[in-house]
Order: C-alpha cells, then sequence, then structure tokens
C-alpha cells in the first residue's frame, strides 16, 4: 500500500440516462461551477445550452485562417506569374486578367488553410494530445463508452468543496459518486 | 431552454391560412397578374416594336419581338423558383429527415405553382414568338421549305448559310416535334409528381388512422420523382434559354441553372416562414432552428451557385473554342461586362460573407433583406442568362452601328417581370390557403418541432 499523497481530480457522479444528466447538468450550472465536464457514451443535443457552454473562438480562427490562405494564394500566383516571370499559356494575357487562371488556387489555399486553422486550433483548444486523463483513475468510467452517463466536477473549480459537492452531486440523483484521485505520477 | 412542444401544441385540425387575411393580397397580385398577362400577350403578338423613324432606308428600323427576350426573362425567372420547391420536397422526402416537416408544406405549395405556370409559357408555342427567341427553328422551317421531300438534317447541309451546317448536327434534339413533345412532358410530367407527392401529405391531414402509410408513399414516389425533377430543369434550361443561340453549348448549363433555383427557392421558403410567423402562423412548430438550417442552406447554395457558374466560365475561357466562347465574349462586351462582374460580386462574394456567421441566420429582419437581395440578383442573374441574346436576335441597327442594347427595352423587362412575380404569388397563395399550413399529424412534426442542431 502506498502512502504517497495524491491530488484530488474531482467528483465523478453516475446518471442512468440522458434526460436525468440533462437535469442534473442545468443544475451544476445554475449552482455556478466553471470547471466540470459532462460524459455520455453518445452526442446529447441540446446539452451545450444545459451546461451553459459558450460559443468556441475557433470560427475566427478558420476565418483568418481562410483569410490568410486567400492572401498567400494571391500574392503567390500574382508575383510570380504577372510579376517576376510572366509565361503565356494559350495565348492567356498575363496581367490582371489573367486571374481566373489563379481562382483554383486561391480557393485551394483558403480551403487547405482553414483546414488546418480547424485542426490545430481544435487541438489546441481542447488540449491535446496529452499522455492520460486523470480521470480514467475511475474503474467505473470505463462505462461511458457504453451504457452510462457521468459528470465530474474537478476540484480546481472555486465552488469545490468536499462536503458540499458531494453533496449536490447527490442532491441532483448522482449514483456511485466518487472522489477521483489522480494517480498518474 | 425553450419549452418542450407536445402534441397538446399542435392544434387537432392544423393551422389554415385565413383566406381573408391574404384576400387583399390575392386580389391585387391576380389583378395585376391577369392585367399584365393580356398586356403581354397583346404586346408579344401585335406590338413590342421600338420605332425608329429617323434611321435611313435599308437599316432595320423598328426592333421587332423585344418584348418576346422580356417575357422569357420574366417567365424563367418565376420558374426556377417553382421549380426549386419540387426539388426541396423532393430531396426533403428522400433523404428521410425529420427536421423539415413543420416547413415541407411550404415547400409543397412552392413546387405546386410549376404545372400552373404552363399558363406563361403558352406564347412560347406560338410562331410569332418563337421567330425572335429561337433562331433554330426558322433556320429549321427555311431549309425544310427550300428542300421538300428531303432529310432535315440534309435540307440544313445544302443551305447556303455555314451556321446552319451546325443546326444539322443537332437536328436529332433541335427539331420543332421533340421540341413541342419536351415542353409537354415538363409542365404535365413534373407537375404530375409533384401533385401527387403533396397529395400524400394532405391526405395526412385528414386520415382517419394516421399511420406511416402517407409518408412512406410520399418517399417511395419522390424517388423517381427527383429523376423526372433533374431531366425537367436540367433540359428545360436547354431548350429555352441556351437553345436562343443554338451554335453555343455548355455541359455546365443545367446544373447552373439548378444552383440558382435551389438557392433562390430557399430564400422563397425563409420569407414566407417568417412572414407566416410574423401574421402569427407557425408560431408552435417553426423556431429559429429551422431557420439556421435553411440558412445554411442559402449559403451552401450560393457558395455551389459560384462553384459551378465559375467552372462554366473558367473552362470555356481555357479551352478557347469559338462555339462556346460567344457566350461570354457577348455578355463582356459593352456595359454587360459590368453585369457580369457584379454577379461575381454581388450575387456570389456579398451573400457569402453575409451568411457566414451563424446568428444572423437566425435574426428574421436580417434573413428578410438578405433573401430579398437574393432574389433580385437571381433576377440580375436570369436576365444575364437571356437578355444580352436580344441584341443580335433583334437586329436593331442606328446609323449603321448594330444595337447590342434597345434603348426602352427596359420597360418591356419590367413589365414582364411584374406580371410574372404578381401571378407567381396569386398562385402560390392560393396553395398556400388550401390545405393546412404544416402537416400537423405528420409523425414526425414533434421531432421537427423540437429541432435542435
Amino acid at each position: 500500500m502506498s502512502t504517497k499523497v495524491r491530488r484530488v481530480y474531482g467528483y465523478l457522479a453516475e446518471f442512468k440516462n440522458a434526460s436525468q444528466l440533462y437535469k442534473a447538468a442545468e443544475k451544476i450550472r445554475e449552482a455556478g461551477f466553471k470547471k466540470w465536464d459532462c460524459y455520455t457514451p453518445y452526442p446529447v443535443h441540446g446539452l451545450d445550452d444545459a451546461m451553459g457552454v459558450k460559443r468556441s473562438i475557433l470560427p475566427y480562427f478558420v476565418f483568418i485562417g481562410g483569410l490568410v490562405g486567400f492572401i498567400t494564394a494571391i500574392t503567390l500566383a500574382y508575383t510570380t506569374q504577372v510579376g517576376l516571370y510572366p509565361t503565356v499559356v494559350q495565348g492567356k494575357p498575363s496581367n490582371i486578367f489573367t486571374t481566373a487562371a489563379f481562382f483554383p488556387v486561391m480557393f485551394e489555399l483558403t480551403i487547405l488553410f482553414s483546414g488546418f486553422t480547424v485542426l490545430f486550433g481544435l487541438l489546441a483548444l481542447i488540449g491535446l494530445p496529452r499522455w492520460n486523463h486523470p480521470i480514467f483513475a475511475s474503474k467505473q468510467f470505463a462505462r461511458v463508452t457504453d451504457d452510462k452517463f457521468f459528470i465530474a466536477i474537478e476540484a480546481r473549480d472555486a465552488k469545490f468543496s468536499a462536503e458540499g459537492t458531494k453533496a449536490l452531486l447527490d442532491e441532483i440523483g448522482g449514483d456511485n459518486i466518487e472522489l477521483v484521485e489522480d494517480d498518474s505520477e | 431552454m425553450a419549452h418542450q412542444v407536445t402534441s397538446k401544441d399542435i392544434p387537432t385540425n392544423g393551422e389554415h391560412l385565413e383566406k381573408s387575411k391574404v384576400a387583399k393580397l390575392q386580389l391585387i397580385t391576380g389583378v395585376i397578374g391577369g392585367i399584365g398577362l393580356i398586356a403581354s400577350i397583346i404586346y408579344l403578338f401585335v406590338g413590342g416594336g421600338v420605332e425608329k423613324p429617323e434611321t435611313e432606308a435599308h437599316e432595320s428600323s423598328v426592333a421587332h419581338g423585344s418584348y418576346a427576350f422580356s417575357w422569357l426573362f420574366a417567365v424563367f425567372f418565376v420558374t426556377t423558383i417553382a421549380l426549386g420547391g419540387c426539388f426541396w420536397t423532393f430531396l426533403h422526402n428522400l433523404s428521410n429527415s425529420g427536421w423539415g416537416t413543420s416547413v415541407r408544406r411550404m415547400m409543397e405549395n412552392l413546387g405546386l405553382v410549376f404545372p400552373f405556370l404552363i399558363v406563361f409559357c403558352i406564347p412560347f408555342l406560338f410562331p410569332q414568338v418563337q421567330q425572335y427567341l429561337w433562331e433554330w427553328m426558322t433556320a429549321y422551317k427555311q431549309a425544310t421549305a427550300a428542300h421538300p421531300g428531303m432529310d432535315a438534317s440534309k435540307a440544313l447541309m445544302h443551305s447556303s448559310n455555314a451556321h446552319d451546317h451546325l443546326l444539322a448536327a443537332k437536328v436529332f434534339y433541335l427539331s420543332p416535334g421533340f421540341w413541342l413533345l419536351r415542353f409537354f412532358f415538363y409542365f404535365i410530367g413534373l407537375g404530375f409528381f409533384i401533385w401527387l407527392v403533396r397529395k400524400f401529405s394532405v391526405a395526412q391531414d385528414t386520415d382517419k388512422n394516421p399511420g406511416t402509410k402517407n409518408l412512406f408513399a410520399a418517399r417511395k414516389h419522390s424517388s423517381w420523382s427527383m429523376i423526372v425533377f433533374a431531366v425537367t430543369l436540367t433540359f428545360l434550361a436547354l431548350d429555352l434559354v441556351m437553345a436562343l443561340d443554338y451554335s453555343w453549348f455548355s455541359t455546365m448549363f443545367g446544373v447552373y441553372v439548378f444552383a440558382g433555383s435551389a438557392l433562390n427557392s430557399m430564400a422563397v421558403l425563409i420569407l414566407t416562414g417568417i412572414f407566416l410567423q410574423k401574421a402569427g402562423y407557425l408560431n408552435k412548430v417553426v423556431t429559429e432552428e429551422h431557420y439556421h438550417i435553411m440558412g445554411k442552406l442559402c449559403f451552401a447554395f450560393t457558395v455551389f451557385w459560384a462553384y459551378v457558374s465559375f467552372s462554366q466560365f473558367f473552362l470555356i475561357w481555357y479551352a478557347n473554342i469559338v462555339e462556346e466562347t460567344r457566350y461570354f465574349l457577348l455578355r463582356n462586351t459593352e456595359n454587360w461586362n459590368l453585369v457580369s462582374l457584379s454577379l461575381v460580386f454581388m450575387h456570389f462574394a456579398l451573400p457569402f460573407l453575409a451568411l457566414l456567421r451563424s446568428d444572423v441566420k437566425k435574426k428574421p429582419t436580417f434573413m428578410i433583406v438578405l433573401c430579398l437581395y437574393i432574389l433580385v440578383m437571381h433576377a440580375v442573374d436570369v436576365y444575364h442568362m437571356v437578355i444580352p441574346e436580344r441584341g443580335p436576335s433583334v437586329g436593331l441597327v442606328v446609323g449603321h452601328h448594330p444595337q447590342l442594347w434597345i434603348s426602352g427595352s427596359w420597360v418591356g423587362d419590367v413589365l414582364a417581370l411584374v406580371t410574372a412575380v404578381s401571378g407567381f404569388l396569386f398562385l402560390y397563395l392560393r396553395n398556400l390557403t388550401s390545405v393546412a399550413l404544416y402537416p400537423h399529424r405528420d409523425p414526425r412534426i414533434l421531432e421537427s418541432a423540437n429541432l435542435h442542431n
């Protein structure tokens, strides 16, 4: 038996179905918690609203990413084809009227840069990749990929207290309430 | 979180648009449409000439047939919107969608306008109108009359006009008999299918034992209806618009018209939904989530329209084949160039940027303005397809200069557009008042009312 002091991750509570989880999420939101999350076997529509999750800032990153791609394409195609080394292809002009020929490049680079921003922006915002997550210390949590719904309230939350949070989870209908300790060290 | 809609919220007999509420509008649109139609017929067959008395004797002094182009432009504009209604109805049934059940009846009503539009298209059956619009018909008749007993294709090859040789290769498709057959197939064929699919939906409203029978029947019959729709839209566009210049061809043309048609019928559906809600209907079953989805479809088809129209331009521009480039050369000559450019920035770029954000799609006032704007730009798009052909076809010459633009002809364009849009609105309102506004006994109406996306 280890005597090592472990960091408390938070409380984990199980809920029987999506509807219970949904109502519980609304109550936790109303209680003013910020650092907590719901875990479900499948996407539950409307859960974001129930949890009070704010709109992601990712779309703004993507818009800027797309714009950068668009400008890159214009600059690349125009400076090379019109400015630096004009080549006459099929009698097409090499001036501003060549722009039609650049549209595919503009389109592709806009999509490519937006795509990259989506992928890397998303990974950065959700904090992936990472080696492990403290919540995996819980044995019962494995059933989240099967048939159980969970809510975890993190100990980092300002409103968290050992007794109060447990009582709250109990009150809103959570079963098998468990104190999850980080065993990753 | 909004209140969950249950079956208690849905009226047992459904919501019906009260006839008295729209009677005035129906009367106004009906009268304008009717008077406009009579005026148009007179104008099409008797007048339509812009007198130019000061021109020299050998020059063409009267621009006959100017109004035929105005009429084609206006009728084709409303036809594309009605066709879009057919498309959304069939697509909704085919894809087994749940989200749009509460707005499906509007799609059906919009689609059912299409068969009635044959009334507006009847002038196109008369040679007096055809001779200005479709030169291939004149060429065909002249060639077969000059060489009696000869095969039409051979007769055209014997013609002294070198352009007729181009027609000889297409004579299987561009022959008056087949053209007439197709014309009736479009309206009767697709008209029957949209009527049938709508009938299943309406039958559900009064079915004593409402099950899934009608829903599944509508889904089943939407499958071949979709094929009939695709054929109808593509070849209607070819026969009415692409054939304005029989030497020109583009394999993208059908899908180009389709993209505009789907976009603008969705704009009409959004407008209908918003106006009905303002009048106090649909409030139980249509939420901002529906407008969000419909706005997303508008956005998608704005991009699709740009994609297809650019592809059409790009391939023709790059390949640089004489028969193909004429379309864009004409549309970039003189001031038509401004119209072509305005389509790029105002039909694509502006709505694209305006529709990017998700929250604006849920704002009714914003969407009213934007949808009306999209419809105006669609009118410009159809104008750009049809009207540039008018100058060369009418052949007005003033002071040795062939006229691309016939001065004063815009009056006819406006008259035709007002007439066609009024007639369209009259028919649409008639469809809307004839049945319940949404399928209140559809098995998925609650799923749709509680939509969340």
